[in-house]
């Protein structure tokens, strides 16, 4: 463990003297910027989250099989995930020791890989049931369950990357 | 400064907003989930207005489904935002971009309104299959921008408001 937070501490302060940061950090402009753009790849992301999971739930979109939905949201989401890893790198780059020496952070980019991993096997469950090319088939009850977890676990993953501004950093730690 | 605003920032709401440590950012935590859900969600609605996206969905439909969830997750973020905007009343009502930011809600206000009185009617009357009217195209892309230019001046407004 320390000597991972050492490893981490040498990351932030190579990744700090980078070109990259020096232009994050340079102008007034662009912090702002790359926020505005992760918040707008949030959105999306957010859409695509919201509709499929209460179409699973039952709660909209009824006349459309899930099948139909997953192809028009899935791919726009996974994109915008890709966006907001992009921002997101560009922010830690601009001011390397705010989000690495903060446990919200990590709890944040856990819970991301967790949604996602649950996110792709929801998918490939569905994709085998017959509520994925039948609007009249109701969904597995699992699936509905894990819709309903995973709408929970976003939302704290947005709260999580909000409260990165507020959080304390760890003690000793460079932030 | 206007005697209201004085009197909001002196009422007990605003200081227990401003002086606690964790109230402005979990108030700000529930506006930015709701203000996403928002633009999410209208943007889907935007982009088959304007022909782009979700084209094999008639678009009163899309309307029906998504606008109710739009809506819910507005007044979320309305709620939310009232109560951040009255732990500093005085300091946001000197801010260019909160400013700028409600006189560009008023504009989507608008927008929305036309859409409801005009644009609907016209795309009642268009037929399904072909690639919307003009008049669709156009409060779609003007909808995006704007919610678009609303969340740039939102994130703007923590930038210029600091300490």
């Amino acid at each position: 463990m320390q000597t991972g937070v050492s490893m981490l501490e040498r990351f932030a302060a190579w990744l700090g003297k980078t070109p990259l940061s020096a232009f994050v950090a340079g102008q007034a402009w662009v912090v702002p910027t790359v926020q505005t753009v992760h918040i707008l790849a949030i959105s999306v992301v957010v859409a695509g989250v919201v509709i499929l999971h209460l179409r699973v739930l039952g709660v909209i979109e009824q006349g459309q099989p899930i099948g139909d939905l997953a192809r028009r949201f899935v791919m726009p989401s996974v994109a915008a995930i890709g966006v907001l890893l992009l921002t997101g790198l560009l922010m830690i780059a601009g001011e390397p020791d705010r989000a690495l020496f903060r446990s919200v952070f990590w709890i944040k980019m856990s819970l991301l890989a967790i949604a996602m991993a649950a996110t792709a096997l929801m998918l490939r469950g569905l994709r085998a049931s017959p509520a994925w090319g039948d609007a009249q088939a109701a969904p597995p009850l699992l699936y509905k369950g894990l819709a309903a977890g995973l709408l929970v676990v976003w939302a704290v993953i947005m709260i999580a990357g909000r409260w990165i501004g507020y959080a304390e950093g760890w003690p000793g730690s460079p932030s | 400064m206007s005697p209201v605003i004085a009197w909001l920032q002196a009422t007990p709401l605003s200081s227990l907003i401003r002086e606690s440590d964790w109230l402005f950012p979990a108030i700000e935590c529930l506006h930015v989930i709701a203000f996403v859900t928002v633009v999410g969600s209208i943007s889907v609605v935007d982009l088959r207005l304007m022909g782009l996206a979700s084209k094999s969905r008639p678009i009163g439909e899309l309307v029906d489904e998504l606008l109710p969830i739009t809506w819910t997750a507005f007044a979320v973020a309305a709620c939310a935002g009232l109560l951040l905007f009255v732990s500093k009343p005085v300091t946001y009502t000197q801010n260019f971009f909160f400013l700028g930011k409600m006189a560009l809600l008023v504009l989507a206000a608008a927008n929305m309104g036309v859409f409801h009185a005009v644009v609907q009617k016209a795309i009642a009357t268009a037929p399904a299959q072909a690639p919307p009217p003009l008049i669709a195209r156009a409060s779609g892309a003007a909808s995006l921008a704007l919610w678009i230019a609303i969340v740039a001046f939102g994130r703007w407004i923590g930038f210029t408001t600091l300490g």
